[in-house]
């Protein structure tokens, strides 16, 4: 090939321009690498056609480079954190989710805390206001030496039934505490009588709901002002004015 | 503006590719007017011109790494990128677009000898302006809307050899003019 007229072919200009094909382009590249005048033409194009281009430059307005450098600052803030971010963002997100885990688990177990807490309050506040209710009741027994006890034992249809009358002779209160009644059927109540001569005076019927909660350790009966014995009738619902129904305890002073 | 220069184009071209902001400042004090002649010679819309010119230099900073002195010049580099800048900006202008220029192509072919010199052009295009007017839209088609060979062929009915050889001559044209 002829060098010179390879050179002024157009092949040089069409090379620097940018309008050689890709064939076009490697054949240049090699006259280059085997040719010092193709390389030494293309040079002197290109300072050329540098010169020419910034002959005929038309300034921009200056507000684009501010645009530029500011584009370029962030992208180049960001290239050399490019290598670890990978890394930290994943550790990001490890550390995030298991955050968000422990977080779940730890409200989960703070409301079952609170729950549980909450239920033992309840519990405990129920608890203190029966052993204050007892307490009372103990006191009752306990530090008035006035108070007469009358133990009152099974009959024949019940052997297994058991209460205690308690009877204050100053305030002429009456307590009852069931050892061991058996719960009365919801249509029918215990009703409580005082024995005197032989007469059962009315000192009021136990409340069934006794029989559900049993927060009470004495039922407080009505005052009866003088009583030689204490016994207990299973009633109607509502009691009676004089003994009905069945005897299931008895006991004297 | 190349007599302010303090730095050689490798040292440059090196401090470039080390991300040197410094670098690039100077880079664009010194080529951005120049560059931007050759968009505004591709791209007429200013607004457009100038996004172009933005984008142009961003991507010299992105694309710094891939440069290799062995094939060019920085500066062939740069004003290659943005030709195809400024090409790809007209080109997806949209097809319609591109239908007009191809139609007032036809008409310029067709009464080609009478439009000569008559717009004012800028940068690069001035040079092209004396050229002949046969090879200036061959030149003007090729290179500033960037049309390929085949097209130019099939556009302006000129057989693709006959398209080939002239767009040759009249390059061969543009240097000597360029050169002297």
């Amino acid at each position: 090939m002829n060098v010179q007229e390879y050179i002024s072919s157009g092949n040089i200009e069409s090379y620097v321009l940018g309008l050689a094909s890709e064939e076009e382009r490697k054949e240049f590249e090699n006259m280059c690498s085997q040719y010092p005048e193709v390389l030494n033409a293309r040079n002197a194009f290109e300072l050329a056609l540098e010169k020419s281009a910034i002959e005929n430059a038309i300034t921009p307005a200056t507000d684009i480079k501010n645009k530029i450098l500011l584009e370029i600052s962030s992208t180049a803030k960001v290239i050399p954190l490019s290598e670890a971010p990978v890394k930290s963002i994943n550790w990001f997100k490890y550390a995030a989710a298991a955050c968000v885990v422990l977080l779940a688990g730890s409200l989960y177990w703070n409301i079952s805390l609170m729950n549980k807490n909450q239920t033992l309050q309840n519990d405990y506040q129920s608890s203190v206001a029966k052993l204050s209710e007892m307490e009372k009741d103990f006191e009752i027994l306990q530090q008035n030496p006035n108070v007469k006890m009358a133990s009152m034992k099974g009959l024949e249809t019940s052997p297994q039934a058991f209460a205690t009358v308690y009877w204050d002779t100053t305030s002429h209160d009456v307590y009852l505490l069931m050892n061991n009644l058996p719960k009365p059927a919801s249509d029918k109540q215990y009703q409580i009588w005082a024995l005197l001569d032989g007469k059962p005076i009315d000192v009021g019927l136990i409340d069934n709901e006794y029989f559900i909660k049993q927060n009470r350790l004495l039922v407080k009966a009505k005052n009866v002002q003088n009583a030689q014995g204490f016994a207990i009738t299973l009633e109607k619902k509502g009691g009676n004015p004089t003994p009905q129904g069945t005897m299931i305890v008895l006991g004297n002073l | 503006m190349i007599s302010k220069a303090t730095y050689s184009e490798q040292d440059l071209v090196t401090q470039l590719q080390e991300r040197n902001e410094k670098a690039f400042s100077y880079l664009y004090d010194n080529y951005s007017g120049a560059l931007y002649g050759i968009i505004n010679s591709i791209v007429t819309d200013k607004e457009i011109a100038n996004d172009v010119l933005q984008n142009v230099f961003v991507n010299i900073w992105k694309k710094i790494e891939s440069y290799d002195a062995s094939k060019g010049r920085l500066f062939t580099w740069m004003l290659n990128i943005a030709r195809n800048a400024s090409i790809d900006e007209i080109r997806s202008k949209g097809f319609r677009h591109s239908q007009q220029n191809q139609s007032l192509n036809e008409n310029v072919d067709v009464s080609g000898a009478s439009t000569e010199a008559t717009i004012e052009d800028v940068g690069l295009k001035k040079v092209l302006s004396n050229l002949k007017s046969e090879w200036r839209i061959l030149v003007d088609m090729s290179y500033f809307q960037g049309f390929t060979h085949e097209e130019i062929s099939k556009i302006l009915n000129i057989p693709l050899g006959t398209v080939k050889t002239r767009i040759r001559s009249a390059l061969s044209q543009l240097r000597t003019m360029i050169q002297t």
